[in-house]
């Protein structure tokens, strides 16, 4: 039994793997891949995204559309999204909830929003700018956080389930950045569960992070810890098996370390979901 | 910002960037109003940040301060590595603080965050005593432009022989996107060569010790074959020859030029020996009598 669009676990397309990745088959079920990265006029990684895109799925996942700041949508970089988006042909387009940069310059970080009336209302408008822009299905990823603000009226969870609702956009339920912020601003990580729309859970991300001491660090550079799979365990329990996602962007170890991981992840959703229905090799009444 | 008024969206933006690239850091930057951060009111930071006991607001938007400038540090230390092996960490630290002051990222891709860094190096105080970086810059610049440029297709030498014997003296050049001539004030291709062989040497030589370029007109091509990007130090002649033909100067023309000096069939050898590289190597698109640049 698989969610009706269900890709199934991957992980994301790294430089350090493309040799690995086209050498010989990978033992994952599809791929993610860092929009920027591939809006470049030509080259190998265009030529590499051509060739994964001939044997896997791909999902094509930004950091810079920058969809809750007060700058204007940037509408250049929105024409070369589509243009990519047309080109590839991903099973959706993701980026983050979360402002990359103000006044024209970019801090390539994912920044936090306040959740507030006005910022929801801002935030759901652009949504409905880049779908129509876009005229394909569009996700949104919550971010890990470090700071809050005094005026934020609701959790975050409850502001991300309103911008899909009011926007119809998907959710790309990062497991990891759940537990993050979590510790970071003191909250469970199970009502974030518990606070998001089963129906539009599109997507999880798993990733490792750095404990810093007085706060854990998003840096995607160690395996996901056990608390993390346990919440992943949960996720899946609540959303059923989405397509899942394993990341790892620094200190990136070998292509089959990562495979491992995302074979760990198949297994714990399996675990979580229970055993398959026994067939019986005849038809049901 | 109205004291006492909660703020809005774009009033809490620009705050956050104001803090979290303000060069001497958060708490500088609020503690120093006249500091380069500009005159941040505490009670300001009060009103819109949240933070506890266990992390204060100010220490929370410091781990943001820090991810903002070591992200753009890495990305360029990536984009130019040489750069770095050349200054060493420390200054070119310094020089990452400097450039990223004046010329904070535009673009949406950190693919173009050095796009002015050669201009930048060029007239970088505390780099003059590095009076060749602005040629080795554009090199590791032009080298990541040639990296994307666009795919194109090549010419080959089969093509060019079927170029009919009475025109091709009037056949023009069409090189590929993903081509580049660079003429140098010093010798930083030999320089580059030196930079790897120490790199190579495992630690043992300190690439920052490497004897800096000697003070010469030099140039170069640089290319892509395979997906792979080449570059190499060229003599003044195939310089010469390059430039022509970029400039669209018939494939006559450069013969004439490259004649100067030479006999005839000297002149014929060295121009089919230059072009059959020129398309070996694929930085030609195209060549014949009706070919526009």
């Amino acid at each position: 039994m698989g969610h009706p669009d269900s890709l199934g676990h991957g992980v994301g397309l790294r430089r350090d793997h493309f040799d690995r990745i086209l050498a010989r088959p990978a033992r994952v079920d599809w791929f993610e891949a860092i929009s920027e990265n591939f809006m470049v006029p030509g080259g190998r990684p265009l030529d590499v995204l051509t060739r994964v895109r001939e044997r896997y799925p791909i999902v094509l996942h930004g950091v810079s559309l920058s969809i809750g700041s007060t700058d204007p949508l940037d509408d250049k970089y929105l024409d070369r999204l589509d243009a990519l988006a047309k080109r590839f042909e991903p099973a959706w387009v993701s980026d983050h909830l979360c402002w990359s940069g103000v006044g024209g310059r970019q801090a390539h970080d994912l920044l936090p929003l306040p959740y507030t009336a006005q910022a929801l209302d801002h935030v759901v408008g652009r949504v409905q700018r880049v779908q129509e822009r876009l005229g394909r299905p569009f996700v949104l990823e919550n971010v890990s956080s470090y700071v809050a603000y005094a005026d934020s009226a609701m959790p975050e969870w409850e502001f991300l389930a309103e911008v899909a609702r009011r926007s119809g956009c998907g959710i790309l339920l990062d497991i990891n950045n759940i537990y993050v912020s979590a510790k970071n601003h003191r909250f469970d990580p199970r009502d974030y569960i518990l606070g998001v729309p089963k129906e539009a859970v599109r997507q999880f991300h798993l990733a490792g992070h750095s404990n810093k001491g007085t706060f854990l660090l998003d840096t995607h550079d160690h395996p996901v810890i056990d608390e993390v799979w346990e919440l992943y365990k949960d996720a899946v329990r609540r959303f059923g098996p989405v397509s899942t996602l394993v990341e790892w962007d620094d200190k990136i170890p070998p292509f089959e370390r990562l495979e491992q991981e995302s074979i760990r992840a198949k297994e714990i959703q399996d675990e979580a979901l229970g055993p398959a229905p026994v067939k019986t090799g005849r038809g049901t009444a | 910002m109205k004291s006492g008024a909660p703020p809005d969206l774009k009033q809490t933006q620009e705050l956050f960037w104001a803090l979290i690239t303000a060069p001497e850091g958060v708490r500088a930057a609020i503690d120093q109003p006249s500091g380069r951060g500009g005159g941040i009111d505490p009670a300001q930071v009060d009103a819109v940040f949240a933070g506890d006991e266990n992390l204060p607001a100010v220490e929370r938007l410091d781990i943001y301060a820090n991810m903002y400038f070591f992200r753009l540090l890495d990305c360029l230390a990536e984009d130019f590595p040489k750069l770095r092996a050349a200054l060493g960490p420390e200054r070119f630290h310094n020089l990452v603080t400097d450039y990223v002051l004046q010329h904070p990222s535009e673009h949406p891709s950190l693919r173009y965050l050095g796009r002015r860094l050669p201009e930048f190096v060029a007239g970088h105080a505390p780099s003059a005593g590095f009076p060749f970086l602005a040629d080795l810059v554009r090199l590791e610049w032009t080298r990541a432009g040639v990296f994307d440029a666009p795919d194109s297709a090549t010419l080959t030498r089969a093509a060019l022989a079927r170029l009919p014997q009475e025109s091709v003296g009037e056949a023009r050049f069409r090189f590929v996107p993903a081509f580049a001539l660079l003429r140098f004030d010093h010798e930083v291709v030999r320089y580059w060569r030196a930079l790897d062989e120490a790199e190579a040497d495992g630690g043992a030589t300190d690439p920052a010790a490497v004897p800096h370029p000697a003070r010469r007109k030099t140039a170069a091509r640089v290319w892509r074959k395979d997906l792979v990007v080449y570059h190499a130090g060229l003599d003044e002649e195939e310089a010469h020859a390059l430039e022509l033909a970029l400039q669209g100067e018939t494939l006559g023309r450069i013969c004439q030029v490259l004649a100067a000096g030479l006999s005839p069939a000297q002149a014929t050898e060295r121009a089919g020996r230059m072009i059959q590289a020129w398309i070996d190597d694929g930085i030609l698109a195209d060549c014949g009598p009706n070919t526009s640049l």
